[in-house]
């Protein structure tokens, strides 16, 4: 890893909650590069265009019009070129089936978008700090999973 | 078919490590707990080399100081914790401030600094890590791994797993198995 | 018993006839035997009388011979010869006579070959005598003569006593051999009219036994006959028809209502495929026609349906089913039934239809939910968020009465996301998938623990479960129902003691139970569940499961009034009950029961 900062993406068609998202990272004294997608399309044309800088994590929004998050997530574990990058889903729908079907799917963590700004900072620093933990202390990258 | 895997960090590094440092053509040591000693000078062009070929690993070497000691210390926790002679009765703090010969506090604030977490917190995430993996191999219930872990209760170690992940052991057993079933397929 | 099923068997009258012919038969042979041995008997008879005949004849003739001798002798007339001359003749004619008939018998044989022996001595004693006196010119006087004539004496008794010896044997032979016959005719007619009299009564066994079958027949034959006439009838109420097709002879048989499906009178034309097929909707002829020849080679007709249609127009749904019986001796029948199926399709057609607008409601329902779930969860999520950050932001800048009033307003905000939640939870529960599955409860109950970990450590509860078997139920529910109600007991905890929670099982049966009058199933699962929080009056014993319905204020205790709701509509779900009970301050119990499927 040469590289100073750790690489984040996000996919979300809701303008606030992207807002949200990046002034989150900005308050965070982590350093990290964060890139937004307005729907699961874009994601999937940057992701699969041949100069990507792929994210070290990719928080995914259930709920998008166009292409869903679970529908970038099939297409993400279907491509070996991915295997790298850690999925989080960031959702408001938080059923336990819901959860349960997109960690099966493949996806690493599962967040349900919290209700104040305090509480979303710690869980994305939760997040990247645990994410981080699996890049650097050698853990198995298949057990990976946490729900926030 | 499915089959579990065990392996063993360290080894496989080490062996790595040799692998890629005989490539090179000099004389080294590897002295444990990830440090290695060139006997004689090195050029800077097989040192990019070097560097190259363990980056393909994720391998990384660790230029400053500070980096080597957390490295250190996570190494000496990972061996502990999954060591299962050296975690019996002995107080991490203790044990670590002996093995690195540094003050605990020392240890603990620089560990924060470098890693965002705190060495208690990189212990348990190593205990659930652990407990994944015996989870999975499955030759152990629940009851026989809080043992084997020195959990004071069963009740401890679902509650510390899932706080640490969110999801209860049996969820991430099931959530484990139904996915192997879809990658079969 | 058994005779009864001798005689019931259906191979008794064969079996009777069987043997009443092996007993004719038998006796026609002893007959047989019994006058032939008859008339072997008076052959026997007449044979020996012939022997004694011809013995007393050849006696007769030696005697003759004798006395013409002596009456030469004495009156030296050769006249007196004649006999002497022919008696030689017969004599040997009798003796002819005599061993052509005994030559059977070896002794007889002997004594005759003995006799004619002395016969022929005696014959030479004879020609002895006369050659003397012819020679000595008929010297009776002459002491030679004397010995000659006194020999032919001897030899005549001799000749006597040997006859009468061959007599007798004779007679003794006879009588014995007419004993035996005597023994042997004596125990036949007995034997025979036994013998008769047996086959007699087998007969009348055999013949009673026919005409009670025939009798049977006849009943059995009625009752067929009333079987017809209400299989006909019910065909009528069913709206089914008969067929059979004779597949060798390509002949049909329709039942009488099978016309009337067709919308026509019985028998009011031939059954024939062509004139059936004539009713069959224009559309599905050819359908039925292939069918026909299928039937024809696999002599099996899977389900068929099909239309026709009547003279007035009226269009009927019919479906088939045929399957081939083959009879004891081989011949091969197709037997069908066709069915009106009209008026099910308009059913089922409605049926559908209802389904469709169920569906279409589900779908709402659904839509609603995730209008719930996630629509409305959005814009109070960010009502939230912005208040947080105003609140971390702008705080400074706002008057007391502004500070306060946001409070207000995060606490309202908090509220309603509370019931979101748990009306979305309760919504779930209501879902229409749902699964039943073969579940261990024992995994269920330690997950829910599991889940509660944290907060069953905090309020330092002890909770203590029976061992439960496995249930056919809903297992996410069931994890559900206790986290509920275990959640509702740390909730509700008395403020003096920790929470102390104890679950007992047991299997019972609906009887038993006071509490459950009117129940589907007869045997139940029961949990009682009990624990030693606040308690509550009896009187809200029902009132406790009703939607938003609490029975403290809001600000001592943070519930909204779902999670007993949604108990309820658990247990419901798998078709059980649920009651409550408590005693205010002491604590609650909760008693489910749930069907044993």
């Amino acid at each position: 890893m040469n590289q100073d900062y750790i690489n984040i993406a996000l996919a979300d068609d809701d303008e606030d909650d992207r807002l949200f998202f990046t002034d989150a990272f900005d308050e965070l004294k982590i350093q990290t590069r964060v890139t937004t997608y307005n729907d699961g399309v874009y994601l999937m044309d940057y992701l699969n265009s041949e100069d990507a800088l792929l994210p070290n994590v990719l928080f995914l929004d259930l709920n998008m019009p166009r292409k869903t998050g679970m529908e970038c997530l099939k297409e993400i574990k279907a491509n070996p070129k991915f295997n790298d990058i850690a999925i989080a889903i960031y959702s408001t729908s938080a059923s336990e089936e819901d959860i349960e079907n997109t960690f099966i799917q493949g996806a690493n963590i599962y967040i349900k978008k919290p209700d104040s700004f305090k509480k979303l900072k710690k869980a994305l620093a939760e997040v990247v700090t645990i994410n981080w933990q699996y890049h650097t202390s050698g853990l198995n990258k298949d057990n990976f999973l946490l729900r926030l | 078919m499915k089959v579990f895997v065990k392996f063993d960090f360290n080894a496989v590094c080490a062996k790595i490590l040799s692998e890629k440092l005989d490539e090179l053509d000099v004389k080294y040591k590897i002295l444990g707990f990830g440090e290695v000693e060139f006997l004689e000078k090195l050029s800077s062009q097989k040192y990019d080399t070097f560097v190259q070929s363990l980056d393909n690993y994720h391998i990384e070497i660790v230029e400053n100081q500070k980096s080597i000691l957390v490295q250190k210390i996570k190494d000496t926790i990972v061996d502990m914790v999954f060591n299962e002679d050296a975690n019996i009765n002995v107080k991490t703090s203790a044990y670590l401030a002996d093995a690195l010969g540094h003050s605990y506090g020392y240890l603990s604030n620089l560990f924060s600094e470098v890693t965002y977490t705190s060495i208690e917190n990189f212990i348990i995430l190593q205990k659930i890590e652990y407990t994944k993996q015996l989870i999975i191999e499955g030759n152990l219930s629940l009851t026989e791994i809080a043992f084997k872990l020195n959990y004071s209760s069963v009740a401890h170690l679902s509650t510390q797993f899932k706080n640490t992940t969110g999801i209860t052991p049996s969820a991430f057993q099931r959530i484990i198995a139904k996915r192997r079933a879809i990658q079969k397929k | 018993m058994p005779l009864r099923t001798l005689y019931r068997a259906s191979w008794f009258v064969k079996a009777s006839f069987i043997i009443c012919f092996f007993v004719i038969f038998f006796v026609a042979g002893v007959t047989y035997k019994n006058m032939s041995d008859l008339s072997e008997s008076s052959e026997l008879v007449e044979h020996r009388y012939e022997i004694g005949i011809q013995l007393e004849m050849a006696m007769s003739y030696l005697k003759d011979a004798e006395t013409g001798q002596r009456g030469f002798i004495i009156t030296k007339d050769s006249v007196y010869l004649d006999p002497y001359f022919s008696g030689r003749e017969n004599i040997n004619n009798s003796l002819a006579a005599l061993k052509q008939l005994l030559q059977d018998n070896p002794t007889q044989k002997k004594s005759l070959r003995e006799l004619t022996e002395l016969i022929d001595e005696r014959l030479a004693n004879f020609q002895e005598a006369q050659r003397f006196l012819v020679q000595k010119n008929n010297d009776i006087e002459s002491p030679k003569f004397i010995p000659i004539f006194s020999k032919g004496k001897v030899l005549m008794d001799e000749i006597r006593q040997k006859i009468k010896e061959m007599t007798d044997l004779e007679s003794l032979q006879l009588h014995e051999k007419q004993k035996e016959y005597k023994n042997n005719l004596k125990l036949t007619p007995i034997f025979l009219y036994i013998i008769i009299l047996l086959t007699l009564v087998i007969m009348v066994i055999a013949y009673r036994k026919i005409m009670n079958d025939v009798r049977m027949f006849k009943i059995k034959n009625e009752q067929l006959e009333l079987f017809r006439e209400s299989a006909n009838l019910s065909e009528i109420i069913s709206k089914h028809g008969r067929w059979k097709w004779d597949i060798e002879d390509d002949s049909f048989e329709f039942s009488d209502n099978l016309y009337r499906l067709l919308g026509e009178e019985p028998h009011s034309f031939p059954p024939t495929v062509e004139n059936f097929l004539k009713y069959v909707h224009p559309d599905d002829v050819e359908k039925v026609a292939e069918q026909v020849t299928q039937m024809r080679e696999e002599k099996d007709l899977p389900f068929i349906f099909y239309r026709v249609v009547h003279k007035n127009g009226n269009i009927r749904h019919l479906k088939a089913y045929g399957r081939t019986v083959t009879n004891k001796w081989g011949k091969q029948n197709l037997l069908g039934t066709t069915t009106d199926i009209t008026d099910e399709i308009a059913n089922f057609k409605a049926l559908e239809e209802r389904n469709i607008e169920l569906e279409r409601n589900n779908r709402e329902l659904s839509a609603f939910n995730h209008v719930a779930s996630h629509d409305l969860q959005e814009p109070l999520r960010k009502i939230q968020t912005f208040l947080s950050r105003l609140e971390e932001k702008e705080e400074e800048n706002l008057s007391a009465t502004g500070v306060k009033y946001m409070s207000r307003i995060k606490n309202a905000a908090t509220r309603m996301r509370l019931l979101i939640d748990d009306l979305l939870q309760f919504s779930r529960t209501n879902k229409a998938d749902k699964i039943f599955e073969i579940s261990d409860i024992n995994v269920l109950f330690e997950e829910a623990m599991e889940d509660l970990a944290e907060k069953i450590h905090e309020k330092e509860a002890t909770i203590h479960a029976d061992s439960f078997p496995k249930m056919y139920v809903i297992p996410f529910q069931i994890q559900q129902l206790f986290i509920n109600l275990v959640g509702n007991s740390l909730k509700y905890k008395a403020e003096d003691r920790a929470p102390k929670i104890t679950i007992n099982y047991e299997k019972v049966s609906a009887e038993g139970e006071s509490l459950l009058s009117k129940t589907s199933h007869e045997n139940y699962h029961k949990i009682t569940y009990k624990d030693n929080g606040i308690g509550f009056d009896n009187e809200f014993a029902e009132k406790i499961f009703i939607l938003f319905h609490r029975l403290h204020n809001r600000n001592e205790y943070s519930g909204t009034g779902i999670g007993l709701s949604i108990c309820k509509k658990i247990v419901q779900n798998h078709r059980g009950y649920i009651f409550a009970s408590g005693e205010e301050g002491v604590g609650a119990t909760f008693t489910i029961y749930l069907p044993i499927t």
